[in-house]
């Protein structure tokens, strides 16, 4: 095996983890704008519902006409603008999905390029302050699919909000909430955290 | 009398084109200032529903605690001390509302001012008014026309809102209360037609650059 | 053969479940020539699985941890694993069936879920994450000769069908076989698939394919059973309704309840077929009574309006389940509601055995269980019985075996579960009776009467088919009389024993009652249950008492001589009421193995075809008394005489007596027989048993043996029961 070949894999994997890095703070950002918009559909779900149960004409709210109606569409209005505001931040979400998975599939291109100089053994041999390549391919791998299924399922959930059914709309904030999954987030900090060493040799 | 202006000309303008002009700021930063109004009144609304809920749920539990004697006056103690508390916001909020009706009485001048100024001129120049616009392409009975329709909608929000001011504090509902928060706070009269007819009048105006 | 001996597999690490890893050491990734990542298509003894190789974390050669993310549907347990590395292009299009959670619910993002893949035709992908969409299903890979590869982003993904989650677990359980009610599990199957198969058809010819079913048996034939396994077979939902959830005490409520459980069986429908089992119906659709405000009327009335407004929906089918079809009500039972009954009868001889082959076949059998045998043991078991059966035998063997060490079951274990296990149709029945099987042996003398019983009980039993040759019709009754303590009953209990069948006996005590009506109805049961229970034997002991003769004036009217007319009218009546039909078990079955299996299989035919008859047999010390209807031909036609013991039968029955009594040398049994002139069979056992107890009395409890003197001591305290008036009289009954 050349030696040439494993250093330039160490340059495509140092990349990969800095673009995993770099996008993964763009990820969180967006999802943090995501949260005060998703708890602002539920809040108007939950009025809707009331508005839904309320009988204007036996409170004295009867005599002012088509209450209901404008209520109703102020409302309505109000979760589009939501939605609007939320579909903006799905796009920063794909974009840096997208990032990451450019960027890890070409790492995966790279060494499939070179297996033939590349055998198992140099490929699981590891040092204190370089974890083998396998291991990182792994991470890697761990991390974009993460960010893969959390996209669609955040997308998927997104979907399913409509106006007409109040329910989903009242319980989306705690199924996004839900969706966080600590082991999936903590793979990808545990994974940065062990090229620390090998990001910063040269 | 050369009341014939163009916008642009600042400074320039006289008798009813000035006044207009004037008006059509105020209704500007009358409408600003409402809309501070009406979001520090939805956090006190909101509020005195916490309070009224928290004083039911309390009252409810009192009666399951009847037994303990000492449980019951911490509780009264607790519960003037609420309902003092209640008194306070609905206080803040009647405040508010008079702010508000004091906002819409300065609407309502507006509207008569520019029906006088539309009699002025049918006084003028008869029955089909003046041959230029005063601005750019209104005639002058819309801008009284737009400002009606402001006032209109203002005024029923504002009739909205005191009945809201009178019964939040009463009702046990909850879904009832959550309707009153909400009619606070999205004014349902209030609709995009009339932030139209403001920005266009800020237009023909010449406060906003065409 | 595999490529992976002395490898261990282990569970798969929490983290790798959904990551379509396998974990191997990286020796045996080099040796199998893999890089990082390399798709291999595991093989295992159940099916295969589609992973990705990459060396443990511990870099442990000698273990394996499979995901099985992608596999073929139904894999759980990994033996024997092959690793093949496989060549897995990228693929340009994927057709794939998607199972969700909630049909309504469809999003399109299969495709970003499968990105990453290597998928195999025909694999079940289980995408592990928290989505609608649960597990996909690859149809077909369009990559050329190669059943599996790669999804990418550009790979094109056809979504052909959407199922929901629940259907396709209804699809993967694998229904354990049913034995002996074959020909109703197709008639059920038939019933249920025929308007999805040929919707066509059925519409051209006008058809509208019945919707409702009854399902009529005696409890535990497996009635509810049977209607899931034909549910699960063609992949039906099945919607199960009891009574007793149903009915609900606020009024209104169980009409609710019903409304909900048929608007669950339609949205079943939508999907698929849907069966809607309404079990124990009985309880929750009685007959309809006069007033007219009772809660069940309402339900009734509710489940009849629910079962027309069904009209054609296609694929929805009603079973309701009863033992009692005569307490529905009848506004249930026509056309267009519930239009075909389906009775399942208790199982005859060739159902038993083909039951028992189904519960048996996942049990170690020891070669000598001759289920055969077992079968023909059990009559009057239904399926319930029957595995109840088996699993005692199991249990029994267990009890057996050596801690640790398995052993099979083995005949002796079915034998010993046998006494254990009773039918349940005899439980709670009047007449059933735990008797102590007798041997022929056991009873001293009476050669000529033994035969004769043996011809008009055993033999029809056991050899029906020389009966049939020789064109002898079997005897439908059999009369014993004759003095009393000459083992009449004996006799019968040794026929019983011999000849396998269901054995009920009554006596008058248990017959009468003090209330009208009741001693009828309790006979008419018990004729019911031992038709149930066929071949059996009722057994009328002192039949004298409880009928009585009609031409007897003072007995006209009393419940003795309603009783007779009962007796009557069972020992010839017109046929079987519908509900006690059993099925007709005329197709052969179809059995692998020799000639010799063939002619057993023949031979229990014949025998179920000639035994679906209960032999009446009455004894009685009077049969002058008896009426004349009684005892013409074709009821109890068959009258053997039991006469009092002559000198040579007095002699085997002190033989029989005296086969556990240490006999002194002195003691003559020749003699003794001489002088019992007149002793009955229960004299004889009583002198025996009197002797021994005068050698204990008198030679203190350490005695050894019974000496001549001690019977000829008790000789002279006992008398003889019999009297020669009494044998007259019999004589003259005889010849009567």
């Amino acid at each position: 095996m050349s030696s040439s070949v494993v250093s330039s894999l160490h340059q495509e994997l140092k990349q990969s983890f800095e673009v995993l890095r770099a996008n993964r703070a763009v990820w969180e950002r967006a999802l943090a704008d995501c949260e005060p918009l998703l708890s602002a559909i539920g809040n108007i779900a939950v009025q809707l519902q009331a508005l839904r149960h309320v009988q204007l004409a036996n409170t004295p709210l009867h005599s002012f006409p088509g209450l209901h109606e404008r209520l109703h569409y102020k409302l309505s209005l109000a979760v589009d603008s939501a939605l609007g505001k939320l579909a903006e931040n799905m796009d920063a979400l794909q974009r840096a999905r997208d990032a990451i998975g450019r960027q890890v599939s070409a790492v995966f291109q790279f060494y499939e390029r070179n297996t033939h100089t590349l055998d198992i053994a140099a490929c699981v041999s590891r040092s204190a302050v370089c974890p083998s390549v396998s291991d990182m391919l792994e991470w890697l791998q761990d991390s974009e699919r993460h960010y893969r299924l959390q996209l669609v399922q955040r997308r998927t959930l997104l979907q399913t909000l409509t106006p007409s059914d109040l329910v989903l709309m009242e319980t989306a904030p705690g199924r996004w909430a839900s969706l966080h999954t600590s082991a999936g987030e903590e793979r990808v900090t545990d994974a940065l955290c062990q090229v620390s060493f090998f990001m910063e040799t040269e | 009398m050369s009341e014939s202006t163009t916008p642009g000309k600042k400074g320039n303008l006289t008798g009813s084109a000035r006044k207009l002009k004037d008006n059509a700021a105020d209704w500007h930063n009358l409408i600003l200032k409402w809309e501070r109004l009406n979001d520090e009144g939805s956090t006190i609304a909101t509020k005195i529903v916490n309070l009224g809920l928290n004083k039911k749920s309390n009252m409810e539990s009192d009666v399951l605690m009847e037994g303990g004697s000492l449980a019951a006056g911490d509780h009264s103690k607790n519960l003037k001390q609420s309902n003092q508390e209640l008194e306070e916001e609905c206080v803040k909020l009647q405040d508010v509302v008079d702010k508000m009706a004091n906002i819409l009485s300065k609407m309502e001048k507006m509207v008569s001012d520019e029906r006088g100024i539309c009699e002025l001129e049918a006084f003028q120049y008869g029955e089909k008014g003046r041959a230029e616009p005063l601005f750019h392409t209104w005639p002058t009975h819309q801008f009284a026309e737009v400002s009606s329709k402001l006032y209109e909608s203002y005024k029923q929000e504002l009739a909205l809102k005191k009945t809201i001011l009178q019964e939040l504090a009463h009702t046990s509902n909850a879904d009832l209360s959550m309707v009153y928060l909400s009619s606070w706070l999205y004014q349902p009269y209030i609709d995009d037609s009339g932030k139209l007819l403001l920005e266009s009048l800020l237009l023909e105006t010449g406060h906003r650059p065409l | 053969m595999t490529n992976t001996e002395g490898v261990k597999v282990l569970p798969a690490d929490a983290a790798d479940t959904h990551t379509q890893r396998c974990r191997m050491g990286p020796a045996l990734m080099s040796r199998l020539g893999l890089r990082l990542g390399s798709p291999v298509l595991i093989r295992v003894l159940q099916g295969a699985c589609v992973c990705t190789a990459w060396p443990r974390r511990d870099l442990a050669d000698g273990f394996l941890q499979i995901s099985t993310q992608c596999s073929t549907p139904g894999l759980d347990t990994l033996i024997n694993p092959h690793i093949k590395p496989l060549k897995c292009p990228k693929l340009t299009s994927v057709s794939v069936k998607v199972f969700v959670r909630n049909p309504k619910h469809t999003s399109e993002s299969v495709h970003e879920l499968l990105e990453g893949l290597y998928v195999h035709e025909g694999h079940l992908v289980n995408l592990g994450v928290d989505t609608e969409i649960r597990f996909v299903l690859v149809e077909t890979v369009n990559s050329g000769s190669q059943k599996a590869g790669l999804v990418t982003a550009r790979t094109r993904v056809d979504v052909v069908a959407i199922q929901s989650v629940k259907h396709m677990e209804r699809r993967k359980v694998s229904g354990s076989t049913l034995g002996g009610v074959e020909d109703v599990c197709a008639s059920l199957k038939e019933m249920i698939t025929f308007p999805l198969r040929y919707p066509a058809v059925l519409r051209t010819l006008g058809l509208s394919c019945p919707r409702g079913l009854l399902l009529i048996g005696p409890p535990g034939v497996g009635k509810t059973l049977l209607v899931r396994h034909v549910a699960q077979d063609i992949g039906a939902a099945l919607v199960t309704v009891n009574g007793p959830d149903v009915t609900g005490s606020r009024p209104g409520e169980s009409e609710e309840n019903l409304r909900r459980v048929f608007d669950q069986a339609r949205a079943e429908a939508e999907e698929g077929p849907c069966v809607l089992l309404i079990d124990e119906i009985d309880s929750l659709c009685p007959r309809r009574t006069e007033s007219s405000g009772a809660p069940e009327n309402r339900l009734v009335a509710q489940l009849l309006t629910l079962m027309d407004a069904i009209g054609s929906r296609e694929g929805f089918v009603i079973i309701g389940a009863t033992n009692q079809p005569d307490a529905l009500d009848p506004a249930l039972r026509r056309p267009g509601r519930f239009d075909r009954e389906v009775i399942i009868g208790v199982p005859s001889l060739l159902q038993r055995r083909s039951i028992l082959t189904s519960v048996c076949r996942e049990m170690p059998l020891s070669p000598d269980v001759d289920l055969n045998a077992v079968a023909e043991m059990t009559c009057g078991f239904v399926g319930a019985d029957l595995s109840a059966l088996s699993r005692e035998a199991a249990l029994q063997a267990m009890r057996h075996a050596q801690a640790g060490a398995s052993e099979p079951v083995s005949m002796q274990h079915f034998m010993r579960a046998l006494r254990h296990v009773r039918p349940s149709c005899l439980r709670s029945s009047i007449g059933a009776t735990d008797f102590k099987r007798i041997s022929w042996e056991e009873i001293g003398g009476l050669e000529d009467v033994k035969l004769k019983l043996k011809q008009s009980i055993e033999w029809p039993m056991r050899f029906p088919e020389a009966l049939v040759r020789m064109g002898v019709p079997r005897p439908r009754g059999v009369l014993l009389y004759g003095p009393p303590g000459c083992a009449k009953t004996s006799l019968v209990k040794a026929a019983a024993s011999s000849s396998h069948c269901t054995f009920f006996s009554i006596s008058a005590a248990q017959l009468f009652s003090p209330y009208v009506g009741d001693s009828e109805k309790t006979l008419a049961q018990l004729f019911a249950q031992a038709r149930a229970c066929a071949p059996s034997i009722v057994f009328l002991d002192e039949i004298d008492s409880m009928v009585g003769s009609r031409a007897d004036s003072a007995l006209s009217h009393s419940v003795q001589s309603q009783v007779l007319s009962v007796l009557l009218t069972e020992l010839d009546g017109v046929g079987v009421r519908a509900v006690e039909r059993r099925s007709e078990g005329g197709r052969v079955a179809q059995v692998e193995g020799g000639e010799q299996e063939d002619t057993r299989t023949r031979q229990m035919e014949l025998q179920e075809v000639c035994n679906k008859d209960v032999l009446i047999v009455a004894a009685t010390n009077r049969a002058d008394v008896l009426d004349s209807a009684l005892l013409r031909p074709g009821r109890l036609d068959q009258m053997i005489y039991v006469p009092p013991p002559d000198r040579e039968a007095r002699l085997a029955v002190l033989h029989v007596c005296t086969a556990r009594v240490p006999l002194h040398p002195d003691v003559c049994l020749q003699d003794l027989a001489d002088l019992t002139e007149l002793f009955s069979g229960a004299d004889l056992e009583n002198l025996c048993k009197e002797a021994a107890l005068l050698a204990l009395r008198e030679e203190g409890l350490g005695v050894s043996c019974v000496r001549h003197e001690f019977f000829m001591k008790a000789l002279r305290i006992l008398s003889p029961s019999l009297s020669p008036e009494q044998l007259q009289q019999n004589f003259h009954s005889c010849l009567y």
